[in-house]
């Protein structure tokens, strides 16, 4: 297992059954997923899910208990140096070294990145309007954020990685902080996945999703074609689940009426449309919720399915 | 990776020169005053004439003037010293950088962790190597009219007049190296070092190193019958020539007028000094083999 197929075709990131067990627990489970080159992915799961685990297994930090990821192609433990450069990182709360200057963490970046970039971390600096020699500890938080964020992007790997980059910050660097994010990944074509839980946030920025909750994986595909192999479909409160077309992810009942998310294209749900039925596209957002909101037992019965992305195959499945 | 190790630990070498530092100026003012005393006593005359046989009031007022300060207040801070330096510089090396979650920027660098880890112990390890031949030299150079009258091998001698000294310092920072990586809080490492490093420092400095090499037995005889003072530490030692080693008696001696005495020979201490010293940095060099590998495979 060195590099699977180490070329310019290789997707920026691919977990293949990704698992990882603390003690007798298992963050992560099953985990199956693609994200394509250029890609500005958002990995969404409430606390606890398993996103940290994940991305610190895609950087490295952590090593699978089963399973493998690779980062543009590259797998294995002993190519931990050529994983390493590919991946810039932003860990949650912006690690710093509070005694070192801004100048002094560049340098650092210098002396342990061979691909580093100082000409655009010292214009980006100029830019925000941070001087090099402030300490870090007299940074404010979306400074600090900033500093973070910089020394991923000098490092001029192709993958970015923020983990929960905003949650600290105020509306306004928040705003600030996104804003450098997509530029960068404007300016050079970066492949950005972003863990978070503020889903609004995500709305404007991803064109991949990914949805985790409990150590698994509930869904992962194109934003555009996720959308489109869902719908919410409205019906009478009485209707069970079973008579229902696709994969109902979420249902919500009110006096009379249930409002069910399911998963299932536009043909299969004209074949099973009945009076009294509407349906209509889901936002983003209520996709979202839907699949943070699944009952369990659900997710663990379509383990079989990694590919949730393709809803027509998931909808087969569950109609035959 | 030179720099960025320099860079964070500049504060403690800093601070390890100022001990120096301070070290060096008491042992500048007691050492030369010791050294008038010595000549002005004209004891290296009555060493040269008779190992100091002739002489034992000129040996005891320097003893009495000088001894105290040298013996008994450095000796209970300079046997805990080396371990609490170790452990202050050890246990913060990987600790603080879990303490306060740098290790994510730390190792998701293009340098990987366990060459980012080499680099700074090899830049401490080597600051320390220099601050304990420092520090040996210090302390070698202000006792030496001391160990004239007395030789090396004494216990509150030998711990600070050859590399035993930095192989201490060497082993109790290896030691919280590990306990750091393992424990992840500093303050805890640096107890958790520290302690198996004292026990350990204890058994070898009283029960293994008067065993390094089988001791010698020195035949006393006593018109009177002997009395149970064996006379250690006495200038000159029982057995005539100064620098041996008294160890004892051999139990189950009757009160014959012949006592059997037993004794390491001065020149033994060098042989000795490689010994313990070895014994130390073997056990620095498993902890540390330890860390590497441990970091290597560490996945959480």
């Amino acid at each position: 297992m060195t590099q699977d197929d180490a070329g310019g075709s290789a997707p920026a990131l691919r977990a293949d059954r990704l698992g990882r067990r603390y003690g007798h627990v298992w963050g992560l489970r099953g985990c199956t997923l693609e994200v394509p080159a250029g890609a500005i992915a958002g990995l969404v799961g409430p606390n606890g899910a398993g996103k940290t685990t994940l991305l610190e297994m895609i950087i490295g930090l952590l090593e699978p208990t089963e399973g493998q990821v690779s980062v543009f192609g590259v797998t294995s433990r002993s190519h931990v140096a050529a994983r390493l450069a590919r991946v810039g990182y932003v860990a949650q709360d912006h690690p710093l070294y509070r005694d070192f200057s801004v100048a002094d963490m560049f340098r650092l970046g210098r002396a342990m990145n061979p691909s580093w970039d100082q000409g655009l971390a010292q214009a980006r600096m100029g830019a925000l309007g941070i001087p090099l020699k402030r300490k870090v500890k007299t940074l404010s938080g979306g400074q600090r954020a900033q500093v973070s964020l910089t020394m991923a992007l000098a490092k001029r790997a192709p993958l970015l990685v923020l983990d929960e980059p905003v949650s600290s910050l105020d509306p306004v660097a928040r705003l600030e902080f996104m804003r450098e994010v997509m530029a960068s990944a404007a300016d050079t074509g970066l492949t950005v996945v972003i863990a978070s839980h503020v889903v609004s946030e995500l709305e404007r920025l991803c064109d991949w999703l990914i949805v985790l909750t409990g150590g698994r994986v509930q869904v992962a595909g194109p934003v555009d074609d996720l959308l489109a192999g869902h719908r919410l479909l409205t019906v009478p409160r009485a209707t069970p689940d079973a008579e229902l077309p696709g994969l109902p992810i979420h249902r919500t009942d009110s006096d009379r009426h249930s409002a069910v998310v399911v998963r299932a294209d536009l043909a299969l749900l004209a074949a099973h449309q009945r009076p009294g039925w509407q349906a209509d596209p889901v936002g983003f957002e209520q996709l979202v919720m839907a699949y943070l909101q699944r009952r369990p037992q659900t997710a663990a019965a379509d383990d079989t399915v990694p590919a949730a992305a393709r809803p027509g195959l998931a909808a087969k499945e569950v109609t035959r | 990776m030179i720099w960025v190790s320099w860079r964070q630990h500049r504060s403690q070498a800093i601070a390890c020169l100022a001990l120096l530092a301070a070290l060096a100026v008491y042992a500048i003012l007691l050492g030369s005053s010791m050294r008038s005393a010595f000549s002005h006593d004209g004891l290296a005359a009555c060493l040269a004439r008779s190992q100091g046989i002739s002489c034992p009031a000129a040996i005891s007022a320097f003893m009495n003037e000088f001894g105290s300060a040298v013996n008994i207040a450095f000796w209970a801070v300079l046997l805990i010293a080396p371990g609490l330096l170790g452990v202050l510089i050890g246990a913060p090396l990987i600790a603080r950088e879990l303490e306060y979650g740098t290790w994510r920027l730390a190792w998701s660098q293009t340098v990987p962790r366990t060459r980012w880890l080499a680099a700074k112990l090899a830049l401490v390890t080597g600051g320390l190597v220099v601050l304990g031949a420092a520090m040996t030299a210090v302390i070698t150079w202000y006792r030496a009219p001391m160990d004239r009258l007395t030789g090396h091998f004494l216990h509150n001698i030998y711990d600070f007049e050859g590399p035993v000294l930095t192989a201490y310092i060497l082993c109790a920072f290896g030691f919280a190296v590990l306990a750091g990586l393992l424990l992840r809080r500093s303050i805890p490492a640096m107890i958790a070092a520290f302690i198996p490093w004292l026990a350990i420092r204890l058994v070898v400095e009283f029960l293994l190193r008067p065993n390094f090499q089988a001791p010698l037995t020195f035949r006393q005889y006593c018109a009177n019958g002997c009395s149970g003072d064996n006379g250690i530490g006495a200038v000159p030692p029982l057995t005539g020539h100064i620098g041996d080693w008294v160890l004892g008696q051999p139990a189950g001696q009757s009160g014959s007028q012949f006592v059997r005495i037993l004794y390491q020979p001065a020149d033994r201490f060098w042989h000795f000094q490689f010994i313990e010293a070895g014994l130390f940095l073997a056990l620095t060099a498993a902890a540390l083999g330890a860390t590497v590998w441990l970091l290597h495979r560490r996945a959480a």
